[in-house]
């Protein structure tokens, strides 16, 4: 079976995790401030960064 | 009968950028193995350089461009100009004492220079986490994925601005439904081969649209300067609004009521600015995302700012009841207007002492 794509896999997942923390703001379901913003899109970040940094070890 | 070796000339060593021991572009890599230093000792002085003043970011630009990469097993090594390691590391040395006295003679090249560099290696840096291409090559491919890198970075600001101005419209919803429509793409496409290309820009707009929705900035309601000088308690609205600039609301000449009269201050980015008589009390509460509270010379700033000054006025008095709501920026209270605009820059009077109180609540 094919390996995924590390980083798209990683990506893809803190894409959709971040749109849903911006679009249960947008509906008020949670107030997003910049004490919580700041570390949600670091993680975001962080984790496509590890994932890319991951995929070029052989 | 022993057989003769024919004398060979001595082949200088080579100065090699490294292709196996790199972060970048193996340029500290090959310095290292070169001159037999553990390459991370040469990376952390660049790093160090970097912070002062950046002449490694210039330094390695010019190794980048000047020394070639490694041939591989069984390559011939590539046809050097004859430049021997000395001449290159020569030649960067006169980069690094040129540029600064170049800089301290405040000639324009020198601005443009450094800035230069910073640039080409971080649109080297972007495409290599875009693509997956090293900076690598000659200097005419190192120049080509710098200009690719450079141009989805610009690409990835246009998106940010875009999605920060969507959000702040009231958009916020369908930006964040596009984040999530592009997640979803980005992880499907990982089982046949991925799409690494739209992670960037799809993070830029989640960025964009995060940020503004951090500050809870409205930029619905204009943009530009409003000042409004209501004369009386029935020509004062409730709520004032601006997008973006600076929201006045002078209540100087209004006659104003005994008891509380209420009023809204909202403004997405920029400046709300309250004007009132000193005989009149404030109490005040005031939301900021990201900026600052000055009512009556007492401040509070940062990120997520929440401030509430509630006095009581004195028997019979008068009281405005203020709620601002900033996103990005400041909420002020005065009695004189104390910062003045020149266009370009605010400033204060020379004679401010600074010492504003909240003199309606403390009259008897």
């Amino acid at each position: 079976m094919r390996r995924p794509d590390l980083p798209s896999l990683v990506g893809g997942i803190a894409l959709v995790a971040f749109g849903t923390t911006l679009l249960l703001d947008q509906v008020d379901a949670i107030d997003l401030r910049f004490g919580s913003f700041a570390p949600i899109a670091l993680a975001a970040v962080g984790a496509t960064l590890v994932a890319l940094g991951l995929s070029r070890r052989p | 009968m022993e057989a003769t070796v024919p004398d060979q000339p001595q082949q200088p060593k080579r100065l090699y950028r490294s292709r196996d021991d790199r972060v970048i572009g193996g340029v500290c890599g090959g310095l290292g193995r070169h001159f037999g230093i553990d390459p991370v000792i040469v990376r952390i002085a660049a790093v160090v350089l970097l912070l002062f003043g950046g002449a490694s970011a210039l330094a390695y630009l010019a190794f980048l461009l000047l020394v070639p990469e490694e041939p591989r097993e069984g390559e011939p090594p590539p046809p050097g100009r004859g430049r021997s390691a000395a001449t290159i590391v020569a030649i960067v040395a006169l980069i690094l004492i040129g540029g600064p006295l170049l800089l301290a003679a405040g000639l324009a090249v020198a601005g443009i220079l450094l800035p230069l560099a910073v640039l080409v290696l971080t649109g080297l840096l972007v495409w290599w986490l875009v693509s997956g291409e090293a900076p690598g090559g000659g200097a005419g491919d190192i120049a080509r994925r710098s200009a690719l890198g450079v141009g989805v970075l610009l690409l990835c600001f246009a998106v940010f601005v875009g999605g920060a101005w969507a959000a702040g419209l009231g958009g916020g919803a369908v930006a964040a439904g596009i984040v999530i429509a592009t997640g979803l793409v980005v992880a499907v496409s990982a089982f046949a081969g991925g799409l690494r290309v739209l992670i960037l820009p799809a993070l830029a707009l989640a960025m964009g649209v995060g940020f503004i929705s951090a500050a809870d900035a409205d930029l619905r309601g204009g943009v530009g300067q409003r000042e409004y000088k209501p004369a009386s308690a029935s020509d004062l609205k409730d709520r004032y609004r601006l997008g973006v600039g600076q929201l006045v609301v002078d209540l100087r000449q209004a006659e104003l009521p005994e008891g509380d009269t209420p009023l809204k201050m909202k403004v997405g980015v920029g400046n709300a600015l309250l004007l009132v008589p000193r005989d009149v009390c404030v109490a005040s509460t005031a939301s900021i995302g990201m900026g600052g509270v000055d009512v009556f010379d007492r401040d509070n700033g940062g990120l997520d700012v929440e401030w509430e000054d509630l006095p009581s006025a004195p028997e019979n008095g008068r009281r405005v009841v203020v709620d601002a709501d900033v996103g990005m920026g400041a909420f002020e209270v005065q009695h004189e207007r104390r910062d003045r605009w020149d266009g370009r820059h605010r400033f204060r009077d020379r004679d401010d002492d600074g010492t504003d109180v909240n003199e309606g609540c403390l009259r008897a």
